[in-house]
């Protein structure tokens, strides 16, 4: 299968260098999760991925074709944030069917996809509420589905359930893996939880200590037990931080 | 508790507070003469009086006929101040700049200044209501500019919306509401001020209905003036401003 997402040798600096250089690729419908240590650059390399801003060096290409961090770039990508980024003037209907805007669909054809895709985040029945009506949990529903009506080539996703306790955030775990199943979209899911990567993820990869680089990417298909690689990734973590923290004094 | 339930009803202290000072003005009024101080009764007399002969409504149309060329005209200014802090910023700090000067001005530097340029003309008491509003209504508006939230605007640029799209979908729901708290002030504040021009140079408008009555003696009649005024004020505070302010914020 062609290879759906091509990362090359991309690096960024913020006056010191945070991603040293960083090269993987995927292939369409996989779930990669990108795991590391705090502030090593994680939502920076999604961020770039995305085309939301430049890289220092290196290139993206999606299907082939170079990401720019450029308004006029046709970039196909739906993004879901650490905070749902929902307008809350608009109901959940209306905040999806207005990122179909861009794409040149009739009214008609906007509100099918929206209550398709609001539908299959778990939403029907809700969507006329505002926003603020909802519960977090519902909200970041809408968001993935938002992201998902653009029918995207990739889905970036940003520790998208950090703000929800813990049992919202098992369930809405399970509500991606179902959705990723689904649609089989190509996902690059950024998290610090690494018993989330290795619940949702089809592949791991672990990035070093500052200035990053990859560490390790692991096929996670049920061919390595999970306690023991969920262990295994916990010391890998460990060490890098311990350089991190080496490095700094 | 709404903001409406809490409007439609009737707090008890406030009117047992109301009918304490109903009862101390009469009292006062009967001490110093009506001259000095009209009693509360003969003012919603006389304010049924100027209703009937009709001699209010000239006089309060032109009042705000001023106010809505004045205060329309600090709107619409303030309205391109905003757009212009919204797309540069060095544009933001000049209007702000410029603001900080206009709100330190005095009212009566606005009033003299218009009457050397203006004369005894409609003019004057325009230009000042004009110069006064516009800070108040221009930096709120630039305020709320300035609050837009960045990271929706940066969800519209990752969903490729268009500029327009950007603006209708974020920029105006997110500073709408400034907009109107800004000019529900500033609309009060342009009543006030309009009357005070009005003492010079026109012969209409409650300003002036106010000023001749005091010269003619009649201190009953500018009480009731002065009660004009608080209606006028009233009014559209509960009927304009309050109902569109709970429009736009029907999804909180």
């Amino acid at each position: 299968m062609a290879m759906k997402l091509e990362v090359r040798g991309i690096g960024k600096d913020f006056v010191i260098p945070v991603i040293d250089s960083v090269s993987f690729g995927v292939d369409a419908g996989e779930f990669v999760c990108l795991l590391g240590p705090n502030g090593c650059g994680k939502t920076t390399l999604l961020r770039i991925v995305g085309g939301i801003e430049p890289a220092s060096r290196g290139s993206v290409l999606l299907d082939g074709l170079p990401v720019l961090a450029d308004r006029r770039h046709q970039r196909h990508v739906g993004v879901v944030f650490q905070e749902d980024r929902l307008l809350p003037w608009l109901s959940l209907r209306d905040n999806v069917t207005l990122v179909l805007r861009p794409l040149g669909l009739d009214a008609a054809q906007r509100e099918a996809r929206a209550a398709h895709y609001l539908r299959l985040a778990g939403l029907q029945g809700f969507e006329d509420y505002y926003p603020g009506r909802v519960s977090g949990g519902m909200r970041q529903r809408a968001a993935i589905a938002r992201a998902l009506a653009i029918e995207p080539d990739v889905l970036l996703m940003d520790e998208p359930f950090g703000a929800l306790d813990a049992q919202n955030r098992r369930i809405m775990q399970q509500e991606v893996r179902r959705i990723w199943a689904e649609t089989r979209r190509t996902i690059l899911f950024v998290t610090h939880s690494i018993e989330e990567a290795v619940a949702i993820g089809t592949t791991l990869i672990m990035l070093s200590a500052r200035p990053s680089r990859i560490r390790e990417r692991i096929r996670n298909d049920g061919g390595r037990e999970r306690g023991k690689l969920i262990d295994d990734l916990n010391a890998m973590i460990m060490e890098e931080v311990e350089r991190q923290q080496g490095d700094a004094s | 508790m709404s903001a409406r339930d809490r409007a439609g009803r009737l707090h008890l202290p406030t009117l047992a507070a109301l009918a304490v000072v109903l009862v101390g003005w009469t009292f006062l009024s009967r001490r110093y003469g009506a001259f000095v101080l009209p009693g509360p009764w003969s003012i919603v007399l006389g304010l049924v009086e100027i209703v009937r002969s009709g001699e209010i409504w000239p006089h309060a149309a032109a009042s705000l006929g001023r106010i809505a060329a004045g205060f329309g005209g600090a709107v619409a200014v303030s309205l391109v101040m905003g757009l212009g802090a919204f797309v540069s910023r060095t544009a933001r700090g000049i209007v702000q700049d410029v603001l900080a000067i206009l709100n330190s001005t005095s009212v009566f530097v606005w009033i003299v200044v218009s009457l050397v340029w203006f004369g005894l003309s409609n003019w004057a008491p325009i230009f000042t209501t004009f110069m006064i509003t516009l800070p108040v209504v221009a930096s709120t508006l630039v305020e709320g500019v300035t609050s837009v939230d960045r990271r929706l605007l940066e969800m519209g640029d990752v969903y490729r919306l268009s500029g327009p799209q950007k603006f209708t979908a974020i920029v105006i729901p997110s500073t709408l509401p400034y907009l109107v708290a800004g000019m529900k002030v500033g609309f009060g504040l342009a009543l006030k001020v309009s009357v005070v021009a009005e003492i010079f140079g026109v012969t209409s408008g409650i300003g002036y209905a106010m000023n001749y009555s005091r010269e003619i003696l009649a201190t009953r009649m500018v009480f009731v003036w002065a009660l004009v005024m608080i209606l006028i004020m009233v009014a559209t505070d509960k009927l304009l401003f309050d109902p569109i302010s709970r429009r736009l914020t029907r999804w909180r």
